[in-house]
């Protein structure tokens, strides 16, 4: 660093305000990044204080980091460096809301919940439902691209982001996109920052499309005696003229959570619309499993929020996603069983959509090594049909064992490592969290 | 610059005499795609039937710095196939086969070639479809539809081509044939086929694509609704999206539109209204039923004349029959006109439909409206005579000023045609210098050197090299410096 840190300390209060940078000792070691203490932590206001923030970081040569709730700061490979900690919670407006238009502009603060209040008074809502969403900034979970049981209908956040506002590493704001529902308009800036975990720029601002909440929303349980039927039941809903808004398959253990069962696979089929579309659907949903050797059992309003602490996160264990393919249900669980080998006792319960394939496995706490294993056998099994089994959550010490994201091809990789050369030549944005330690 | 006769060798060694064209009359078919106005024949037309050729055909171009044009069916409204510069146009329609199905997993995997409504013919018996549905359905390429990102009438519900992509085999500017994604979800990285959908052919050409596949739903449902005003039946499209409903199509047409369908088409549209609203349902019989009859509920209340739902699949392909072959009933208006893609936020709709009265006035030219209401997506044809550079000169301006409202209410250019050729100018009425600086350095990591569909979807810049230059925020003064 070239200049002294108390000038930089207050050049950096001079844009965001002396309450709102602190270099106070206790302060920078609570925002660590993977035990790195930040020089400085930062909370601007506005997207202007984000610029002005970044491009100072950047003539100074500062490696920055962005946050919102700080809740998948644990994701990726372990942090490089990170001297400057920007959080993002003050960004916490929501500009502008249209519910004619079935849009929102937020500022990346706004945690989902927030949005959620909003948008429940006009029946509309953000079908965006990983985890423990509701605590979560809406920047941090575009930029992780989290996703939940309602992904099966109405897409990632990579479906519904139309706009996005967002600081490159030199500090200039930039903006992709559009705040209509429907544009083409240059190329889809917007995919690409979505899961790009903040290494191409800091999303500061978002348009994001909106849904109506359906009149009604009714839930049914079918528990199968094992993977193998859950997948050809799952099959048989998605082959049918059924719409179901969120079709889940998950383990044994996820039904033991849930109370309701203690073997079998769970499939959980929601159906929403109007009252007379959604009775005639699951009664079209029990005569499917009747004919399965099964019972639909209606579940109650507040099953979804049971399933989502299934996924509670514990100590000094591991979230881990699957990316796979609905006709590989049974054999991603039996891979997820086949892996557990090697952490024996721990708790680990699996589940997902049975129309992506797209699964979510929660591993209790275990050594890092056994966590790495863990995930290392898990890889091994699963590649043999292309699939992709990426750390969303652990300890520094799981993410240094193994390769969180796992594999990229070469000829992706190339192109991946070309885009970061392009906006972040010098690799100040989340150095070393990315991909192939982009 | 014309191509050196050892090129055209190399070429014709890579695509064989059969996948060469290069006389004056095979070159002048390629000579521009569905908008005529633009015009700029290849020096040659290379017609591969391999990735591995069109990978060939990429490498040498780049050695010999040639531009390459991507084509499939040409049926683009933007300019988008049309050789600027010339160079080599490179014709996918011998790559269009079907390479797998997989209903299981939702998928199919094709080549760039097929032609869109094969895909869905193919699997229709099954009960599947492939959602995106551009008017030009019939004949354009899958290809094109992920160059362009297209859009079509049910978009609004089932969304555009990007929503449906999984993944893609594409040669990029750079000769490299790269895969990016396949039919399993969730991979580790940037999302390089989101962001390489949609991008005109400017990162290269694409050589396979992985789509999802939709189970058709139980029912479709039909209606017709007519309104004495464009306004009217605008606040209807707002309150039947206000109470909850998603149509999977939402479609307007206006007087002059109505009376050119009637006469061309015999469609039996509603004489003497002002605008027709036409509202398609699909999902589950019961709500279809439910939301059909809350939807005509609405259009009464809003004033509407007269509201029809079509009680079987004649009835249903009549209602749209009118609708899809407008664009050649305007025909019978004026000799040609321009289509405007411009869009606005569905409640900007009344506003909009005002404003274009007024420039139609202004401008004394004829406007023809016909449009996806239900995502405010606007397309107006401006009717011209091409005989009186008179009324060219007017429709241009209409045109022009009409994208400027649609803008100045928080629209976007364009909603699902693309910018091609036609619209690269208009590109920083969206955009600021540090937004076009950003998609110009992208546009490098894909084609370094500027050869892929040059002068399409970015405007050029009078200064070389970066272009566009952003705007550094302002630090304040402080002893740091």
């Amino acid at each position: 660093v070239a200049v002294s840190t108390r000038a930089l300390v207050d050049g950096f209060r001079a844009i965001v305000g002396a309450a709102h940078a602190t270099d106070d000792r206790e302060a920078r070691q609570r925002a660590a990044v993977d035990g790195v203490v930040p020089q400085i932590v930062l909370s601007p206001a506005s997207t202007d204080q984000v610029a002005a923030s970044v491009a100072l970081a950047a003539s100074e040569t500062l490696a920055i980091v962005p946050r919102g709730s700080g809740s998948t700061l644990d994701q990726g490979l372990p942090a490089e460096r990170a001297d400057v900690v920007l959080d993002l919670r003050r960004l916490d407006r929501i500009v502008e809301y249209n519910p004619d238009d079935l849009t929102v502009t937020v500022e990346a603060g706004v945690t989902a919940g927030a949005l959620a209040a909003t948008l429940d008074r006009h029946a509309q809502f953000l079908a965006v439902d990983p985890p423990f969403a509701a605590t979560r900034t809406l920047g941090g979970l575009a930029a992780t691209n989290a996703s939940g049981p309602r992904r099966a209908r109405y897409g990632t956040l990579r479906d519904l982001l139309l706009g996005v506002r967002f600081v490159q590493a030199d500090g200039v704001t930039t903006w992709g996109g559009s705040k209509v529902v429907k544009s083409v308009t240059g190329y889809d800036v917007p995919k690409l920052m979505v899961g790009a975990l903040g290494t191409l720029g800091v999303i500061t601002e978002m348009t994001l499309r909106l849904h109506a909440r359906p009149d009604v929303e009714r839930t049914s349980l079918v528990v199968m005696p094992d993977a193998a039927a859950a997948q050809r039941f799952s099959a048989r809903v998605v082959d049918s003229v059924l719409q179901p808004g969120r079709l889940e398959v998950f383990d044994a253990a996820v039904l033991t959570a849930l109370g309701v069962a203690r073997q079998g696979v769970g499939v959980a089929v929601s159906f929403g619309s109007v009252a007379a579309a959604v009775n005639a659907e699951t009664a079209a949903l029990e005569s499917m499993a009747r004919i399965a050797g099964a019972g639909a059992a209606t579940m109650d309003a507040e099953f979804w929020r049971r399933y989502e602490r299934a996924w509670e996160r514990v100590d000094g264990g591991a979230l881990v996603t699957i990316g796979s393919l609905p006709t590989r249900v049974a054999d991603t669980f039996e891979a997820v069983s086949h892996a557990a080998s090697a952490i024996p006792g721990v708790d680990v319960r699996a589940g997902g959509s049975a129309m992506l394939g797209s699964f979510r496995v929660s591993v209790g706490r275990a050594a890092a090594v056994a966590l790495g294993d863990f995930v290392r056998r898990l890889r091994g099994t699963v590649a043999a049909w292309g699939g992709h089994v990426m750390v969303q959550g652990a300890s520094r010490d799981v993410r240094a064992n193994v390769d969180p994201w796992g594999p990229v091809p070469a000829d992706a990789l190339a192109l991946m490592r070309s885009i970061k050369q392009t906006f972040d030549p010098g690799r100040l944005l989340n150095p070393g969290r990315y991909v192939d330690g982009l | 610059v014309p191509l050196s006769p050892q090129f055209l060798e190399a070429l014709r060694a890579i695509v064989g005499s059969e996948g060469l064209i290069v006389s004056d009359e095979g070159r002048m078919v390629y000579e521009c795609d569905m908008h005529t106005f633009y015009k700029g024949a290849p020096d040659a037309v290379a017609l591969p039937s391999t990735a591995a050729q069109v990978q060939a055909i990429v490498r040498l171009c780049r050695r010999d710095k040639v531009p390459v044009v991507p084509r499939g069916s040409g049926t683009g409204l933007i300019g988008g196939a049309m050789a600027a510069r010339g160079g080599v146009m490179v014709g996918l329609n011998r790559m269009n086969a079907i390479l797998e199905i997989d209903i299981p997993n939702r998928c199919a995997t094709v080549q760039p070639g097929l032609i869109n409504l094969w895909l869905t013919n193919a699997v229709r018996e099954r009960g599947w479809f492939f959602a995106p549905d551009p008017s030009s359905q019939m004949v354009s390429s899958i290809g094109g539809n992920v160059a362009t990102n297209a859009g079509g009438p049910h978009c609004l519900k089932h969304g555009i081509t990007t929503n449906h992509v999984l993944g893609l085999e594409i040669v990029t500017g750079a000769g490299e044939l790269v895969r990016l994604g396949d039919a399993v979800s969730d991979r580790p990285g940037y999302d390089l086929v989101g962001t390489a959908v949609g991008a005109e052919g400017t990162f290269g050409l694409v050589t396979a694509v992985t789509v999802r596949l939709m189970h058709a739903a139980e029912a479709v449902k039909t209606a017709l609704a007519s309104f004495s005003s464009m306004e009217m039946a605008a606040e209807a499209v707002s309150a039947i999206i206000a109470a909850g409903i998603l149509p999977a199509a939402l479609e307007m047409l206006d007087e002059v539109m109505i009376g050119a369908i009637n006469a061309g088409v015999g469609a039996g549209y509603p004489e003497k209204s002002a605008a027709v609203l036409l509202i398609e349902l699909d999902g589950p019989l019961a709500e279809v039923e439910a939301q059909a009859e809350r939807a005509a509920e609405i259009c009464r209340e809003r004033g509407a004349l007269d509201v029809r739902v079509a009680r079987d699949d004649a009835e249903r392909t009549l209602l749209w029959k009118g609708r899809k072959e407008a664009a050649g009933a305007v025909g019978r208006l004026a000799p040609t006109y321009l289509l405007q893609d411009a869009v606005v936020p569905r409640s900007k709709l009344p506003v909009i439909m005002r404003q274009m009265e007024e420039i139609a006035i202004r401008h004394n030219v004829l406007l023809a409206n016909v449009f996806h209401a239900g995502d405010g997506n606007l397309h107006p044809l401006i009717c011209y005579d091409d005989r009186d550079p008179d009324q060219l000169a007017r429709a241009k301006a209409a045109n022009e000023e009409l994208l400027a409202a649609a803008i100045a209410l928080g629209g976007s250019v364009t909603g699902e045609h693309g910018i091609g050729y036609d619209k690269a100018k208009n590109l920083p009425m969206q955009y600021a210098d540090a937004d076009l600086n950003f998609m110009y350095r992208l546009r490098g990591v894909f084609d370094p050197d500027r050869l892929m569909n040059p002068d399409k979807l970015l405007p050029s810049h009078p200064a070389c090299g970066e272009g566009f230059r952003p705007e550094r925020p302002v630090l304040p003064a402080g002893t740091w410096i």
